[in-house]
């Protein structure tokens, strides 16, 4: 057996991105003892990695009827059922943290008219980052500050005592030890859930584990590729320019204000219409200036060249649990979630800021650090009231077990070929973007089978093969989250599209799927959305809805 | 984890730092315990972020769109 080290604190962040780096340096402002841990490297782990594209900022020199604007662009876009409150904070508080950001010295670069500030999807204000992001600059800043650093480490359950969270246990990558935190104050900051890569839903996950609620998970942001490679300098001049042409050349309609695509090539692929390509012969020479512009932050990525013409052709890729909605449940507005001593921020806090679609790109991010620098706080406060936890030493030998069994089993299932066949039941267009309820209920079918059978059979040859094993656990919970909370919405909305329910439903699905264990089984509810948020009812559907669905 | 890109490491250019080996956010580089120079472990999980190609000091990281997988990636459609 590893040996263990024991790690005390009074704040423990789990994730080490914005919203967690922003946390640990709040509570560390605050004079605590405050311990940041990453299962990679903080300020460089994967979604910090991708978030590269710009931070959304609302300054506050503008009128409160330009804030007024924009939230209702967020309620029409997100489909009213956002928590309008949230999206005010982060609208407001952006700026501060985008200063804040910058005086850390992280690497924001001016747009393509040379202002620090580019309105591409107004009425909203973006800053472009560069090629370094946010992410080394927010780990600087909690170093300098004396934030105790641990990367390296997977953290794999939260530590409970009398129905508290009081802490974290996990493993280190490197030498196989195994880590308890005892902590008084615990901040989740893993970020969201894409099923493959590294953002595996840790988060959601270990919420859910605690007994914690977790809210609006049916909800998609997707990524389609132009083909299987992954090249950041490619995607970021689609951003600019988002011409689409179905199998026969006829033009994808698609809202042109977004700059992030909706489930329109889905729905295509669905009537048949595939293959669809992306038309750069289109292009104008302008359209060729403003995506080399928008490349130039993505300096040293594979070298496309927005100048070369053609039809590029497009496949369904990556989609992932929508960020800045779903995630634990928060009962206020300093993060905390229903479980005592358990704080959540970024994506895996269900702050409901966006509502049912992600209007545009840097949302997540000022989201991040505006949740993250209010967790830190309320964990603060709440770790300067609370008593030193006291662990129970017999349920960490039980999870200490857990987490080495699958070195030491030496047979079973790889856990690559887990993760194969969870994305061959999960990825095809027609399970997660064109849903039905029945195939919805195939679909859980499998991955019941696959939590209940193959999951605790998993076996790994080395530590890097352990990790892969505790994230496979955890991206099987996170599918069975969003294939319930999916068949639970008996209505489309936004990025949830069930076809055979084409409809948006009022004022019965005015309200929030909420999700919790409820002794080993997945209990779901709705949390109605209060009637000061509807929409005007008496307005026509279509109007209420610009946005059409296939079969409504 | 569905590899993506193949990168490969200059042996002439890698001082074995261990910059790639601490920042790879997909865990797949290790330090050869023979020649002490970095070498990728486990390609078939590296997703193509170029974390180490922009990191590494001595430029001795490469990449190609081309990928290196045991299967292809299921995709949503094609």
């Amino acid at each position: 057996m590893s040996t263990t080290k024991t790690v005390n604190c009074d704040v423990l962040v789990i994730g080490g991105g914005v919203a967690g780096c922003f946390a640990a340096v709040r509570a560390r402002e605050r004079g605590l003892n405050v311990v940041l841990v990453d299962k990679s490297y903080v300020g460089y782990s994967y979604a910090t990695r991708f978030a590269t594209l710009n931070f959304l900022v609302f300054n506050p020199n503008e009128d409160e009827g330009a804030l007024n604007t924009c939230l209702k662009a967020v309620a029409l876009r997100g489909e009213y059922i956002n928590d309008p409150e949230w999206t005010e904070i982060v609208l407001r508080e952006s700026w501060d943290r985008y200063q804040e950001l910058a005086s850390w010295g992280a690497d924001f670069c001016r747009s393509e008219n040379g202002s620090m500030f580019a309105r591409d999807v107004p009425p909203f204000t973006t800053v472009r980052l560069g090629l370094k992001g946010v992410g080394p600059a927010c780990r600087e800043r909690a170093e300098t500050i004396g934030v105790k650093i641990l990367d390296r480490i997977m953290i794999t359950d939260l530590l409970k005592s009398g129905g508290e969270v009081i802490g974290a246990i996990g493993f280190s990558l490197d030498t196989g030890d195994c880590y308890v935190f005892r902590a008084k104050a615990t901040v989740l900051a893993t970020g969201l859930c894409s099923f493959y890569m590294r953002n595996t839903g840790n988060g959601d996950a270990l919420a859910y584990k605690a007994g914690a609620t977790i809210t609006s998970r049916e909800f998609i942001f997707v990524w389609p590729w132009h083909d299987p490679n992954l090249d950041m300098s490619l995607a970021a001049a689609r951003c600019v320019y988002m011409k689409f042409i179905d199998a026969e050349g006829l033009p994808v309609k698609h809202d042109p204000r977004s700059e992030i695509i909706d489930l329109s090539l889905e729905f295509l692929v669905h009537e048949g219409r595939a293959p669809i390509y992306w038309d750069l012969d289109s292009a104008t020479p302008e359209d060729v200036e403003r995506m080399k512009k928008r490349m130039l932050s993505h300096d040293g990525y594979m070298g496309f060249d927005p100048n070369r013409g053609g039809k590029i052709r497009m496949f369904g890729g990556a989609w992932m649990l929508l960020n800045s909605m779903g995630g634990a449940w928060l009962i206020n507005k300093k993060c905390a979630t229903e479980i005592p001593g358990l704080y959540a921020a970024g994506d895996c806090a269900g702050t409901r800021t966006v509502g049912a679609f992600h209007i545009v790109s840097g949302f997540g991010l000022a989201s991040a650090a505006v949740t993250g620098a209010r967790a830190g706080i309320g964990a603060a406060e709440y770790a300067a009231k609370a008593d030193k936890p006291d662990i129970d030493e017999e349920e960490l030998i039980n999870l200490k077990e857990g987490i080495y069994a699958p070195l030491k089993r030496g047979k079973g299932f790889e856990p690559r070929w887990v993760l194969e066949i969870i994305n061959s039941i999960m990825t095809p267009y027609y399970i997660y973007a064109v849903k039905h309820g029945d195939r919805l209920k195939a679909a859980l079918t499998f991955i019941e089978f696959i939590k209940d059978h193959i999951v605790p059979r998993m076996y790994a040859k080395d530590l890097h093969e352990l990790l892969l094993v505790h994230e496979i656990k955890n991206i099987v919970l996170n599918v069975e989250i969003f294939l319930r909370c999916s068949l639970f919405r008996t209505e489309s909305r936004g990025t949830h599209y069930r076809e055979d329910y084409p409809r948006r439903s009022d004022p019965e699905w005015l309200a929030w799927t909420k999700l919790r264990d409820d002794g080993g089984r997945m209990k779901l509810w709705r949390e109605p959305i209060p009637k000061k948020w509807w929409p005007d009812l008496s307005t026509a559907y279509e109007e209420r809805y610009p946005r059409r669905f296939p079969g409504e | 984890m569905i590899g993506l890109c193949s990168n490969w490491i200059n042996h002439n250019l890698c001082t074995g730092c261990g910059t790639c080996v601490k920042i790879c956010p997909a865990d797949v580089i290790r330090i050869d315990e023979n020649t002490k120079r970095a070498i990728i472990k486990y390609s078939e999980d590296c997703f193509g972020c170029q974390l180490c190609k922009v990191h590494c000091p001595q430029g001795a990281i490469q990449m190609t769109p081309k990928r290196h997988m045991m299967y292809p990636p299921p995709l949503g459609w094609r």
